[in-house]
């Protein structure tokens, strides 16, 4: 135990090595065992709908009619 | 005042008061003081009887209104200063424990009877506790002077001022608010006050960049190496600026007791302890 405090707390940088592996580890395994996922940001106004979820549904939707038109395209040149 | 200026920890916390009076306490009343002068320009500039209508349109809407239901309306009044006190707050952390290792008065520090512990302690309570009573005694003393002046006018102007009253209830009412918000929302952000106050530790020159740039790699690295993402999700699952604001008193407990709230406040204080590690090193 003694060792092991005396590496961790040898310098500046084993601190901090020691600190962020701690933090990391702990949001780690609670982002894993909770199954967390990004809560989107959701602003309810009467005024306008803003979900962050639709940029990535569109961008996803974006990205599938693109692959759909450079498949198209090679079969084309083919 | 002498008696509580004996005990260490409120010591410490007026060293941090006289040490970052211009952040604390005179950034605020600098902007209070330009909402004020631009206020009355604002009023110096219209028609007479468009502001006595204003005056009495005010008093007629507040008028008979419970200040409880009216408060977090106001709170919107308060949002100059919050952003200032956040501001202010993020240059208060970057440099609590950076600066007295660069001028070398942490030597001086460390030989009092003070814990490296409750040194770092200090700071957090600053931020948390009393930055936000300094923006909110500011913001009284505006909201006090403002409604003073428009009653004045209003009297001037003979308009029924009455309901200016339950207006000025309603603003003190909303400063409770503003101050519990300030005060949860550091809590809430525990995280991110430890992970500033451990670069204020480590870095020998330039912490922002220490800090930001560290917060950086690792969320990258994460998902280079594990191809999860976290990090980025748990900062974006504390994002919601509702999670910010209290306004209901019953919220207060919910709020300070959540899972979320702890969790961040453990997250925070591994940090803490890393800051409190780190501080045994001066270059």
């Amino acid at each position: 135990m003694s060792l092991l405090k005396s590496i961790l707390l040898r310098n500046r940088f084993t601190i901090l090595l020691a600190t962020l592996s701690l933090y990391m580890l702990v949001l780690v395994m609670e982002g894993a065992l909770t199954g967390r996922e990004a809560r989107v940001i959701d602003f309810e106004n009467p005024f306008f709908d803003l979900n962050i979820r639709d940029f990535e549904d569109f961008q996803d939707s974006q990205r599938n009619e693109d692959d759909k038109d450079f498949l198209t395209d090679e079969s084309t040149i083919l | 005042m002498n008696r509580l200026a004996s005990i260490p920890f409120v010591a410490l916390l007026w060293r941090e008061v006289l040490e970052n009076r211009t952040l604390f306490i005179w950034a605020p009343v600098m902007l209070a003081l330009v909402l004020f002068v631009f206020a009355a320009w604002l009023i110096s500039m219209a028609p007479n009887d468009q502001v006595s209508i204003s005056i009495q349109y005010l008093s007629e809407i507040f008028d008979g209104l419970s200040p409880l239901e009216i408060a977090p309306i106001l709170m919107i009044l308060a949002v100059p200063f919050m952003v200032i006190l956040y501001v202010c707050a993020l240059i208060y952390l970057l440099g609590a424990l950076y600066q007295d290792r660069k001028d070398l008065s942490v030597l001086f520090w460390q030989s009092m009877p003070i814990s490296n512990a409750t040194t770092v302690l200090s700071k957090v309570v600053t931020v948390a506790a009393v930055a936000p009573f300094f923006s909110v005694t500011v913001l009284l003393v505006f909201y006090t002077l403002a409604l003073l002046c428009l009653t004045l006018l209003g009297v001037a102007y003979e308009v029924q001022v009455a309901g200016l009253g339950y207006l000025f209830l309603a603003a003190l009412t909303s400063l409770i608010l503003v101050y519990l918000s300030a005060f949860t929302a550091t809590l809430w952000l525990m995280p991110t006050v430890g992970w500033l106050l451990l670069f204020s530790a480590f870095a020998r020159r330039a912490p922002f960049l220490w800090a930001a740039g560290v917060f950086i790699l690792i969320g990258f690295l994460e998902d280079f190496l594990f191809g999860s993402q976290y990090l980025a999700n748990w900062v974006e699952s504390r994002a919601n600026p509702n999670q910010y604001l209290i306004y209901n008193l019953s919220d207060v407990t919910e709020r300070m007791f959540s899972y979320d709230m702890l969790f961040g406040v453990l997250v925070g204080s591994i940090l803490l302890l890393g800051a409190i590690f780190m501080r045994r090193f001066i270059d």
